[in-house]
């Protein structure tokens, strides 16, 4: 027995189709496409061969002396950027909460960061980095804490997280504002009944504001993470991976891989690697921390 | 009746070219044009010539550009997708990588083009031989030269450029003792597309080299000119301290811009900056800079440099079809050789505006060209006797382009200390011979 539709399934299905098509065509098949890529062994400039090779590719990278460096360098980078973000972004949001004179210029001056394109705030950091006349040296040796201008990109030790800096500058507005969206729908009846309860400021903090800020929380944790984990703009301008190996993050390696040593079959085993990587990690923070904020 | 049929590649160009309206494709092509395609360099001396060769011959030239650090890219990916390309500027690093891929034609059985040989160095012949076949005529060839900021030896009472790099060392020393400047090297380490030449220059200066006759990697060497070039590298700037370790971040146009502010006495740089460097309007150590022979180092020392040449290329595509080919020779000739008056106006045009290096030798004779070496150069003895000096880099191979990530990563981690020259060169060498037998 065929399946029978009803005028409004059918309107639907017909309603619907034209954008299922376009997703089709521009999201499920380069997907599949680079996953059917990442099972060959394809070098663009070795046009005449592209033996198809199982999961060799995957193989070959995940024993790549490089990938794991790339992992690290992801982890520490993805790690700091978001623990610092995460723990801004709730205090900007706390003192947002407040009114006071200027807040609303505040608030809108936060965006600012925020707004402005990636390469600009590549550039910039890039520029206040300098060693020859870049803003930082020339703060620090006026205040005296260092003798003479840095190659402060050039310092392996301190590359990460001077690009993480960087990043916290431009994506900490945007989680300070989803916790603020958060924070303003508490009610104000929870923090009225703790202070009858004689809670200090840190205990209401403790017991009201940051349980109810769960879910905002999350949010900002899966969000950053997905973002960080992935980031590649400012690495690109700042260092390109450099110095040596010392951003050398799993997006850049996907970049290296792809793009110089054209060697697409392993540029996309490394792209499905990443994808599950950030998979993984969002299922997660839902798994987790979305569990106890049900 | 003759069945027709249409590729998949085939319809979807056509539909992509009506989606766009194809304005660089060849469907939108008049008849009689030349498709080039180029880097960023010089384009306005490039149009300039574009519209003489218009005038001259009648043929229209499609002409794009891309910058140089995505062009090999962008070059490749055009190619891969049979793009309707003619002629192509291109690395004398990537012509045995694109001779493989069957992306270069060559010109020996073009007796129009072939015969510029008698008339161009040997060197740039050479690197743009591969296997016995020539693969187009040149656009320019250079090398890299270590200059001086004659200021700044004046102001130490140094009276002569160093010969071998320990003299390097005690020069830079003697300035920094004067309180003349912190860092008197300047050599740009950063991870862009110049290091190979910079480390391949510096390693030849040792008597070193990279591989063997055979091919082999031998840069990981104990004793061997590569491991004595990064040695003398490291020692620079952890204990002379005369390099800054922000080496590591200057990339080659940094280092032009910051040796031309005269805040250093001694750096490499390709020849072709010499004009920009003296350059008042772009340098204020204008009138200061003059080159020398490149330093000599250790017991086995030269005074080779690294040398390189662009070119132009033919496609096969271009070469399969006559009409094609015949365009596209008579444009590699106007531009790689003489202009349909006899002269090599492109090749002068671009020493003279730019700085670039001809490979034609009878534009040495020039007087024009003899002039513009005297007023940017103070003479063009040291130049020329550096260029006979110039070794192409040993590691042009087709894996170059897989390998050359590398070797960039081993040079800087060389330079910050995190791994000794054996060890980091050793693992570069180890990756070349892993890529060689891979590609057998």
């Amino acid at each position: 027995m065929g399946l029978r539709l009803s005028y409004d399934d059918r309107s639907a299905a017909v309603l619907v189709f034209p954008v299922l098509a376009v997703l089709l065509v521009v999201a499920a098949y380069p997907i599949l496409y680079s996953f059917w890529v990442s099972l060959h062994d394809i070098v663009l400039t070795r046009p005449l061969r592209r033996p198809f090779v199982w999961f060799e590719n995957y193989e070959r990278m995940l024993g790549d002396a490089r990938f794991h460096t790339a992992v690290l360098r992801t982890t520490v980078y993805t790690v700091v950027t978001v623990s610092v973000v995460s723990v801004l972004a709730v205090g900007v949001a706390l003192l947002l909460n407040e009114t006071f004179p200027g807040h609303k210029l505040l608030n809108a001056l936060l965006l600012l960061p925020w707004a402005t394109p990636s390469i600009v705030n590549g550039l910039m950091w890039k520029w206040i980095y300098d060693p020859t006349y870049g803003l930082m040296n020339a703060v620090l040796v006026k205040l005296g804490l260092i003798e003479s201008y840095r190659a402060w990109l050039g310092d392996p030790d301190l590359t990460l997280l001077l690009i993480s800096n960087a990043a916290i500058w431009k994506q900490m507005p945007l989680a300070a504002l989803l916790l603020l969206v958060t924070m303003k729908a508490i009610p104000d009846d929870l923090y009225r009944a703790a202070k009858v309860d004689g809670a200090t400021v840190f205990q209401r903090f403790v017991h009201v504001t940051l349980p109810a800020l769960r879910p905002g929380l999350m949010l900002v944790l899966v969000y950053e993470t997905m973002i960080s984990i992935r980031h590649f703009d400012l690495f690109l301008i700042m260092t390109q991976g450099g110095p040596g190996d010392a951003s050398y993050t799993l997006s850049w390696l996907i970049y290296v891989e792809t793009f110089r040593s054209l060697r697409f079959g392993t540029g996309a085993a490394l792209s499905y690697l990443l994808a599950m990587l950030t998979f993984l990690l969002s299922w997660l923070f839902i798994r987790f921390l979305g569990e106890k904020t049900a | 009746m003759t069945q027709q049929t249409v590729s998949r590649r085939t319809a979807l160009q056509g539909l992509v070219a009506a989606a766009l309206g194809a304005p660089g494709l060849a469907a939108a092509q008049p008849a009689g044009a030349v498709n080039f395609i180029g880097w960023s360099a010089a384009v306005d001396q490039v149009k300039l010539h574009i519209a003489a060769f218009e005038r001259d011959t009648g043929l229209h030239v499609n002409y794009e550009n891309f910058p140089w650090a995505q062009f090999r890219t962008a070059l490749v990916t055009r190619l891969v997708g049979d793009a309707p390309i003619d002629v192509a500027w291109i690395s004398d690093a990537w012509l045995p990588e694109f001779v493989e891929a069957g992306w270069l034609a060559d010109i020996e059985d073009m007796p129009g083009l072939k015969h510029y040989g008698s008339e161009t160095s040997a060197y740039c012949n050479q690197s743009m031989t591969y296997k016995g076949k020539q693969y187009g005529l040149s656009y320019y060839g250079d090398h890299m030269s270590f200059m001086v900021n004659t200021d700044v030896m004046q102001k130490a009472g140094i009276a002569a450029p160093p010969t071998t790099w320990d003299e390097v060392v005690a020069q830079c020393l003697k300035i920094k003792a004067a309180g003349i400047m912190e860092y008197p090297l300047l050599l740009s380490l950063g991870a862009d597309t110049w290091l190979i030449e910079f480390v391949s220059a510096l390693s030849f200066s040792f008597g070193g080299s990279f591989v063997d006759d055979k091919g082999d990697s031998v840069m990981g060497a104990p004793g061997g000119g590569a491991v004595a070039a990064a040695k003398w590298l490291h020692a620079a700037i952890h204990t002379h301290k005369i390099l800054a370790p922000g080496a590591v971040e200057t990339v080659e146009l940094n280092g032009l811009r910051a040796f031309g502010s005269g805040a250093h006495a001694f750096t490499i740089e390709p020849t072709y900056r010499i004009r920009s460097l003296n350059d008042p309007a772009q340098a204020t150590a204008a009138g200061k800079i003059r080159p020398a022979l490149m330093p000599m180092g250790g017991a086995h020392g030269t005074h080779d440099t690294c040398g390189w040449i662009r070119f132009y290329g033919m496609t096969p595509a271009a070469k399969a079809d006559r009409a094609r080919r015949e365009r596209t020779v008579k444009f590699i000739e106007y531009f790689g050789g003489r202009d349909t008056h006899g002269d090599y106006s492109l090749q002068k045009l671009l020493l003279l505006d730019v700085g670039l290096p001809s490979c034609a030798v009878p534009l040495a004779q020039d007087s024009a060209v003899q002039g513009f070496w005297e007023r940017w150069a103070g003479g063009g003895a040291v130049i020329a006797e550096q260029a006979m000096k110039a070794r192409k880099k040993d590691v042009i191979s087709p894996w170059f382009g897989e390998w050359v990530e590398t070797s960039n990563q081993a040079w800087q981690s060389i330079c910050l200390g995190r791994a000794t020259p054996e060890a980091a060169l050793g693992a570069a060498g180890a990756k070349w011979n892993e890529l060689k037998r891979a590609f057998r």
